[in-house]
């Protein structure tokens, strides 16, 4: 069986394995891709739960994907477009609305509107984010070091690490060791006094993360937020042509290209041990692959304690991967159409349509949500964050009708009691009667309604816990401590065995870094 | 007065990192003059008397760093080892039953309580106590070196931050790794990591938000647990032989016998600057004192925006002044009883479960105050202390004129669940709110710490981002008390290490 002879495998589909694929293709190796599923994408999928409405399933958006994989892996060649998303609108309860256009002037007198001072202080807010996210962006680059070792490749590490902290400003070092450790509302309110405008800023700082925007940690998400950019256009966010299933198909089209061949439907039991070494694995239906290194793309949880025997591994590092935190938060609805939710702000068929539409009216209904979720309960008034794909790619429902995508924190995943369909729909109707409050005629233009639970995203996604990003951006479980200290390097104590997901440096958010980091350390290795 | 009313330096106020600064100026051959708002010299450690009846301290332990004991010959002066007090926490459950913690790692006592609950959690306790131990030392390290200004780092300032990180890979990557997690984690999914039992993992995490407006959910507050375990020697307070008011008497009799000065009842009205300078001050009887320099043990937001003002200092450095996180959210109730109280010595917990904290958090989050608080209760004799946390300074629906009242029933009932007698011994009672703190303590918005202790307001960003040398932007005005780094608690690391930022500037 020659033909289950690879240099790599990689374990899963998503858009992290297939990078890592591509990029050792590229190298000349001969690589598989295993995915669990019948379809290739991990989160970035698109699905169609209803004949003609089609959706981004789990992730929605993009802006965080790296221009240099874009740029390496030819994606607009095969098919990757992304298109802008120009505005944020948030409704408040008085009716009214504030709104982010993408026209900066009218944007400053929207703001103007309501708070002159925060007008005023916005344009140097978003400067100062920008040049500390533009500081911090090198770090996404870097193989994290472990500072524990005095190898000669941590030390150089270190190294760079120092010359890069040389390179920063006193105040840029100061603004980046702030935005680490303190909370969202904290940096916020130093700035801004307008609630709906905080509130939606603050948004950013709790995305997949299980704490509130009161919580130390959470400018740091924030920030995360920031680091993106379309053709250079810093910080924008985009919709990916076709749906986020749209980004893994560009990438999957250009693997295939470059030689590798993906196989679905192939669930992967376990990684084969040989001699102390990775040697393939083996698949849920018996068959066995060989290769001399394997990759897993998978969440931290599954890559080791389900993949690998524990008597291969460290047992502190078993240890340190069971106490990696990868808490859901958050859910998702998307819902199909047939006619446009219309805001009671803002009536009729209008720009806000295009963008974002985020239901936020302050930091204390997004910090009394969390105390929901702490306690074991979805939140009542959840934050919502609401995109309609259908307005800016005519393609993705029938003409007349529309689909929208409802990001929804917070939903605990080890709600009390468990989830079941009983609290799935409850929970669907919450999020159904919190959007009904801004655009009344919502219930009766639903077609149909998927309604999409942190469990769900375990079970269909396969990442355990249904935390986006395979494990909180919080600052104990980044660089190098992430997935586990000493292991930051994308090697694992089972030599042969690379790990090169969301769960490893620098994080989650449709970015790809890790994927490509990984195979660039496999190729390093590669004797 | 002429001569006599020059000082090389003053010291405004007697706190103890206020005492602590002067002492080591003072031996140093410097000529200092302390001045004191109160009546009493020592803040939080002075005692406290209503009525004529005398309470403990704000503060019920106290540990001065053993390096300044021994520095400033504190023994002599008739300070007692705190250490060797054999201190107990206990948390009192609903059910009756107690959970009994003593410092000592391996101490039988302790296993055995804590076996009531879980074999397992008594079984990695002595592991759980000697990390924290470990972690303290390293803490207490970290709080001893200066922090200089980033990113300006040359060799004088370098060595010893490269020291503290040699101190570091010394503990092991196992220990380092852990302690560098545990400054971002919450008290929380700390303890998780270590133990099973929610009675347990209640007692510490309550220890870790004490004195803080956090929940034990929200990050940082796994260094929080660190920095109380340094500063009380494990779980329970400590305090020297004849309490906390000890470690003030004996301050300034040391600065007496060095030729120090303190004046209390003297309060300063303003720091007199002159072009950029600060030259003395001026008290609110409008005497004036001339110093060389002047350092201030008063919180940072007080003494440069009250004693300075702001139209002295640069824009930007006045902005990030406004900025610093205080937040007090705990009152103090104490009961004058019979005797009959029922409540044991040591350290006395009412913290059940993790979430009971985080309701109560919650509370003080939203400006409440919490139905169901987390206390801790200290005895002197007849008296009961009782630490209310949860009583945020920031009310938003009363003032503390109509709260006070509430937040005094509300720590008797609670108490009193625990112990039924408790009720019918009390003969008085008196309270400090938060309001209380910030008019008699002069603690702005009752923030015992000077500022919260949150990671982004610590060591090189401790009082704020650039200012962590000590150093103000007025010359010759120094920070010495909590606020500044090496703060929070009662260590005097903050005031020792102003008076060694001023004698190294020398």
């Amino acid at each position: 069986m020659t033909s289950n002879q690879y240099d790599a495998i990689v374990i899963g589909a998503g858009h992290n394995g297939l990078i890592a694929a591509a990029y050792l293709a590229r190298a000349g190796k001969k690589v598989a891709v295993l995915e669990r599923r019948e379809v290739v994408g991990g989160a970035a999928v698109t699905a169609e739960p209803f004949p003609g409405y089609r959706f981004s399933q789990f992730s929605y958006v993009v802006s965080l994907l790296r221009p240099e994989i874009i740029r390496d892996l030819e994606l607009p060649r095969h098919g990757l477009k992304i298109l802008p998303l120009p505005s944020t609108v948030t409704p408040m309860d008085n009716g009214d609305y504030l709104a982010a256009w993408d026209d900066h002037d009218l944007s400053r007198q929207e703001l103007y509107r309501h708070s002159p001072l925060d007008a005023e202080a916005s344009d140097e807010y978003g400067r100062v984010m920008a040049r500390a996210a533009k500081a911090i962006k090198p770090i996404i680059g870097l193989v994290p070091p472990d500072p524990s070792s005095l190898s000669l490749r941590d030390m150089k590490g270190l190294l760079k690490l120092g010359q890069y902290g040389k390179s920063l400003s006193e105040q840029e070092l100061y603004r980046i060791s702030k935005l680490l450790t303190q909370s969202a509302a904290d940096l916020l309110n130093e700035w801004f006094e307008f609630d709906p405008l905080k509130g939606t800023k603050s948004a950013s700082g709790i995305i997949g993360t299980f704490l509130g925007p009161n919580s130390p940690g959470t400018a740091y998400v924030l920030l995360h937020h920031y680091m993106g950019e379309i053709d250079g256009a810093f910080r924008a966010w985009g919709f990916c042509k076709n749906g986020n299933g749209g980004v893994t198909q560009a990438i999957a089209s250009s693997a295939r290209a470059l030689g590798v061949e993906i196989r679905t439907n192939a669930a992967v039991q376990q990684v084969i041990v040989k001699n102390g070494r990775a040697a393939g694995v083996a698949l849920a239906n018996g068959d066995e692959l060989q290769a001399k290194v394997v990759i897993s793309a998978a969440d931290p949880k599954r890559s080791f304690l389900q993949f690998v025997e524990e008597k291969h591994l460290p047992g502190d590092f078993v240890q340190q991967i069971r106490n990696f935190r990868v808490r859901g938060s958050s859910g998702k609805v998307n819902i199909a159409l047939s006619e446009l939710p219309d805001f009671t702000c803002l009536p009729g068929e209008g720009p806000l349509h295009r963008g974002a539409i985020s239901i936020s009216p302050s930091m204390e209904y997004i910090e009394r949500a969390y105390d929901e979720a702490k306690y074991g309960q979805f939140a009542k008034n959840p934050y919502i964050d609401m995109i309609i794909p259908s307005m800016i790619d005519r393609d993705m429902a029938p003409p007349g009708h529309h689909v929208m995508s409802c990001f929804v924190q917070y939903a605990p995943y080890d709600i009390e009691g468990g989830w079941d369909d009983a609290k799935r729909d409850a929970f669907g109707e919450t999020v159904i009667s919190t959007i009904e409050r801004y655009a009344p005629n919502i219930r009766r233009a639903i077609v149909g309604k998927q309604v999409i639970t942190p469990k769900d995203i375990e079970n269909i996604a396969g990442i355990t816990g249904g935390n986006i990003f395979h494990g909180e951006l919080l600052l104990h479980q980044l660089f190098f401590l992430r997935p586990a200290p000493q292991w930051a390097d994308f090697r694992t104590p089972l030599p042969g065995y690379y790990f090169g997901a969301s769960g490893a440096h620098p994080g989650g958010g449709v970015m790809g870094a890790a994927g490509k980091m990984a195979a660039m350390e496999v190729l390093k290795d590669w004797k | 007065m002429g001569a006599n009313n020059t000082f090389d330096a003053i010291v405004v106020g007697a706190g103890h990192n206020g005492l602590v600064a002067a002492n080591y100026l003072a031996k140093a051959g410097k000529k200092v003059l302390v001045l004191e708002r109160r009546a009493d010299a020592g803040g939080q450690l002075a005692g406290a008397s209503f009525d004529g009846q005398a309470y403990p301290p704000l503060h019920a332990g106290g540990r001065l760093r053993p390096d300044i004991v021994r520095d400033l010959d504190l023994a002599r002066f008739g300070l007692s080892d705190a250490d060797s007090v054999d201190a107990v926490y206990t948390s009192m459950l609903p059910d009756g039953r107690t959970l009994s913690l003593s410092s000592k790692p391996n101490d039988a006592k302790t296993l055995e309580s804590i076996r009531q609950f879980s074999a397992k959690d008594a079984g990695a306790w002595p592991e759980f106590a000697a990390f924290m131990d470990r972690a303290a030392a390293f803490l207490d390290a970290a709080y001893r070196t200066p922090m200089p200004r980033l990113p300006n780092i040359g060799l004088a300032e370098g060595w010893p931050l490269a020291k503290l990180a040699w101190t570091l890979r010394r503990l092991g990557g196992r220990d380092m790794f852990r302690v560098i997690r545990a400054m971002s984690m919450s008290a929380v999914e700390l303890t998780e990591e270590w133990f099973e039992s929610e009675e347990l993992k209640a007692a510490i995490a309550a220890v870790a938000i004490h004195g803080h407006t956090l929940g034990s959910m929200s990050a940082g507050t796994g260094y929080t647990l660190m920095h109380n375990w340094l500063n009380r020697g494990g779980v329970a307070h400590r305090a020297p032989a004849g309490g906390s008011v000890r470690i003030a008497e004996a301050l300034v009799a040391a600065l007496k016998s060095r030729g120090g000065e303190v004046r209390t009842a003297a309060a300063v009205a303003q720091i007199v600057v002159d072009r950029q300078r600060a030259t003395g001050v001026r008290l609110e009887s409008g005497e004036e004192i001339l110093a060389g320099i002047v350092l201030s043990a008063a919180d940072p937001r007080t003494t440069l925006l009250g004693l300075v003002g702001a139209p002295e200092l640069p824009p930007e450095f006045v902005w990030h002044t406004r900025s610093i996180k205080m937040r007090g959210s705990q009152a103090k109730v104490h009961l004058l009883t019979d005797g009959k109280h029922g409540i044991p010595a040591g350290t006395v917990a009412i913290a059940p479960t993790l979430k009971y904290l985080e309701r109560a958090f919650d509370a003080a989050k939203y400006g409440e105050l919490a139905e169901r608080p987390y206390l801790e209760v200290t005895t002197a004799g007849d008296v009961v202390s009782i630490h209310v946390q949860s009583a945020p300074y920031k009310l938003r629906h009363e003032t503390w004129d109509t709260a006070r009242a509430r937040v005094e029933q509300l720590a008797v009932d609670t108490l009193a669940e625990r112990f039924p007698q408790l009720k019918a011994s009390v003969r008085s009672l008196r309270s400090i709110t938060p309001v209380d703190l910030e008019r008699d303590y002069s603690l702005t918005e009752g923030d015992p710490n000077h500022g919260q202790l949150i990671l982004d307001q610590m060591f090189f960003m401790r009082p704020m981002p650039g200012w962590s040398t000590h150093l103000t932007p007025i010359d010759g005005l120094y920070l010495c008390g909590a606020g500044v780094h090496g703060g929070g608690g009662i260590s005097g690391a903050a005031g020792r290490n102003a008076a060694q930022a001023v004698l190294k500037a020398k």
